[in-house]
């Protein structure tokens, strides 16, 4: 064989091989994002019950012992959404079901009007209700709000007056039929998830606007990084409850859980798996933040000594957000772009 | 390697706005009697947004900066103006002075309403359509405005339907047509889609003069999103689809109406999952019977024979939105990573230009 040739058909070899083993890291990293989003599904379906079954305990029997169990089962559930809130394919959009889970941001406090509405009216609030009032009523903010708003927990609509109960173990309710839906909607997908191609990129897309939400929108922003140079906390996630940081958190850990192990099945397979490794490690010094960052936004913001830890946890999710929508989107051929991701 | 959005904006900044032409001298000539210049809604550094005008050498004529994200706009025949609105839920419209930038007014949507990125001018230059929305009820309506009475609003017609987008006038000079997405959202709910399963989106056409809708057309299935449209200069009327199903399916996303009936365009499979159950743009050449379209989402322009469907070219263009027709039988593609790429049926796509700009969904 002349060199000429040979160079040739081993190139072509070689091209081929990489070939293939990009398509079967790619089916790889398809089957480990399934399965791990699988189980961050179930642990949402687990969660939501509990919050509901806490609700229903704690109605039928108010005790001022069980008020803090109700508290808690609602921060478990809202943590379980805040691990898989990067998903935003496949059955989470059927009937918006992202949105019902969490409605945010609220910049109108449309969750405050509807629970006045609805604590005010006569009629029976039950699950038709709830199907019927929009997203601003059937998820976490609003539960949120009916456990944790001061003005409302301290006037004459406060738990466990009836007509709180009924709409929060409604709200509940709703709550752990969407989340058991998703989860089993979740391993029907399956099969159209491993066929589908595009679902690498998507995927893909999904952590980094995740990312993208978490350094601007819930950080930046709040945080008077952005706009007016103002700090305001009651643009956060979980305000009411002084959870939000504790949600960051969470959608972290979320990412590195069901996201990363992906991601790095595809870097190594694109011969980066230094990438991969400096990724595992921003992954960590985020999380090193907590729990010294387990306070309410609002605290942090009110000295400069206490924002530090602020800013200190902004500028490792900013790397993290760097290394993951920069880095690897370009080591994987993957952009956002300025119109594909307008919907317009 | 794609050019990064932070580059972009460090060229412009840097105050380097111009193209970076290709092998060519000037960017090539459009169809018509359009203007020479190439005018877009841009994404600005630091996250603001603007309208930008270049001339055929690349140079920017002048660049506006605007309230918000802008999404396409429209030449007023026989004048200088130049129209752009802002993006969905826009709550007002821009007039410029096409040669200078100088903003002549903002016109506000009226209370109730949001005009949501598209307008067309009658052929004398004097009457406005623009598709908006009153989006308390949601109802799709096409505001009139008359652009010899400062954009003074003289009417609305019905559209009994939800979520207009984009409309564009018949050569007949008296049918507009325009796209029905059937998409209802409302603004104190961000742009979350609430019909999903319940939409009815239909593809319109209407006497400008009375108001009165003389066709209406629903696609195959009722998630296909029929958000913007073209018409050939034989008065072929085409339409593109969004589709809102998931993405595991690939149904066909442009469609024309052929005797009576929308005729649906059915691409290889391989094409069909390119496009990305998405089309930002759809425009047939006025010189030839070409049609192109552009999926931003699946980084893909395509070509294509109106009457046969043959599908005639192929780019993956990342993030390609805004499509122009050109002088000769060509089209030029751009994109939100600043490109200009020229789409023909004898050869290969080519870069012609690169610009420190974020293209958004139309070149005007």
């Amino acid at each position: 064989m002349q060199p000429i040739t040979r160079l040739f058909c081993t190139s072509a070899l070689l091209a081929c091989t990489t070939a293939a083993f990009g398509a079967n890291a790619d089916t790889q990293a398809r089957e480990q994002w399934h399965g791990e989003i699988q189980n961050g599904y179930e642990s949402l379906a687990t969660e939501t019950e509990q919050l509901a079954s806490a609700t229903a305990g704690y109605c039928n029997a108010p005790t001022s012992g069980s008020r803090p169990a109700l508290n808690d089962a609602w921060l478990d559930a809202f943590l379980a959404w805040q691990q898989v809130r990067f998903v935003d394919f496949g059955p989470v959009e059927n009937n918006n079901l992202s949105w019902q889970f969490q409605f945010w941001p609220d910049p109108k406090n449309l969750v405050a009007r509807k629970a006045r509405y609805l604590l005010d009216t006569e009629a029976p609030v039950n699950a038709d209700v709830i199907n019927q009032s929009g997203v601003a009523v059937q998820g976490f903010p609003m539960a949120e709000y009916l456990l944790f708003d001061e003005q409302l927990n301290s006037g004459e609509n406060a738990l466990p007056t009836a007509k709180n109960c009924e709409v929060l173990s409604a709200v509940t309710r709703h709550m752990a039929r969407n989340a058991r839906d998703l989860a089993d909607s979740w391993v029907s997908f399956k099969q159209h998830y491993l066929d589908t191609e595009p679902y690498r990129d998507t995927t893909i897309k999904a952590g980094m606007t995740a990312l993208e939400i978490l350094e601007e929108r819930r950080l930046a922003q709040p945080m008077g990084l952005r706009g007016n140079g103002k700090r305001n906390p009651y643009i956060t996630d979980a305000w009411r409850s002084g959870k939000s940081l504790m949600a960051v958190e969470a959608t972290v850990a979320g990412l590195e859980k069901f996201y990363l192990p992906g991601l790095t099945t595809l870097l190594k397979a694109a011969g980066e798996a230094e990438l991969a490794d400096r990724i595992q490690r921003q992954f960590e010094k985020v999380a090193d933040n907590f729990p010294e960052a387990h306070v309410a936004m609002t605290t942090l913001m009110g000295s400069d000594d206490q924002f530090r830890i602020l800013q200190g946890l902004y500028v490792d999710v900013s790397q993290l957000s760097t290394l993951i929508n920069d880095e690897a989107a370009v080591a994987l051929g993957v952009v956002r772009g300025f119109n594909s991701s307008d919907g317009d | 390697m794609p050019i990064h959005r932070r580059t972009l904006i460090k060229a412009a900044v840097a105050g380097g706005i111009a193209a970076s032409l290709t092998g060519c001298s000037l960017l090539p000539r459009k169809t018509g009697p359009q203007p020479e210049r190439y005018a877009g809604a841009v994404g600005l550094p630091g996250g603001s947004f603007g309208v930008s005008a270049f001339d055929r050498s690349g140079n920017v004529q002048w660049q506006a900066p605007v309230g918000t994200r802008c999404h396409s706009g429209c030449n007023r025949p026989g004048q200088k103006d130049i129209l752009f609105f802002e993006r969905r839920p826009g709550w007002s419209f821009y007039v410029f002075d096409a040669e200078t930038g100088q903003r002549r007014h903002r016109i506000m949507a009226p209370e109730g309403e949001h005009f949501v990125g598209h307008g067309v001018f009658s052929p004398d230059g004097r009457w406005l359509y623009a598709t908006a929305s009153r989006y308390q009820p949601g109802e799709g309506i096409v505001a009139v405005y008359d652009a010899e009475q400062g954009y003074k609003r003289v009417d609305t017609f019905e559209l009994a339907g939800i979520g207009p987008h984009e409309l564009t006038l018949h050569p007949d000079g008296n049918t507009l047509i325009i796209g029905l997405g059937g998409i209802l959202t409302h603004p104190d709910y961000d742009r979350i889609k609430l019909n999903l399963d319940t939409m009815q989106p239909a593809l319109i056409l209407m006497n400008r003069r009375s108001g009165q809708i003389v066709g209406r057309f629903a696609p195959a299935h009722h998630q296909q999103s029929s958000r913007h449209v073209s018409v050939s200069a034989e008065g072929k009327v085409y339409v593109a689809y969004q589709y809102q199903g998931p993405l595991y399916e690939t149904p066909p996303l442009l469609a024309r109406i052929e005797d009576g009936q929308l005729r649906e365009y059915h691409f290889d499979p391989e094409t069909q999952a390119a496009l990305g159950n998405y089309i930002a743009s759809v425009v047939a050449h006025p010189e030839n019977d070409l049609i192109a379209a552009a999926s931003p989402v699946g980084g893909t322009a395509i070509l294509f024979r109106g009457k046969t469907g043959e599908l005639i070219a192929k780019a993956r263009i990342t993030d390609c939105a805004g499509i122009q027709t050109l002088a000769g039988g060509d089209f030029l593609v751009s994109s939100g990573q600043g490109r200009l790429v020229q789409l023909s049926a004898g050869q290969p796509a080519k870069d012609i230009a690169r610009l420190p700009v974020q293209w958004d969904h139309h070149l005007v």
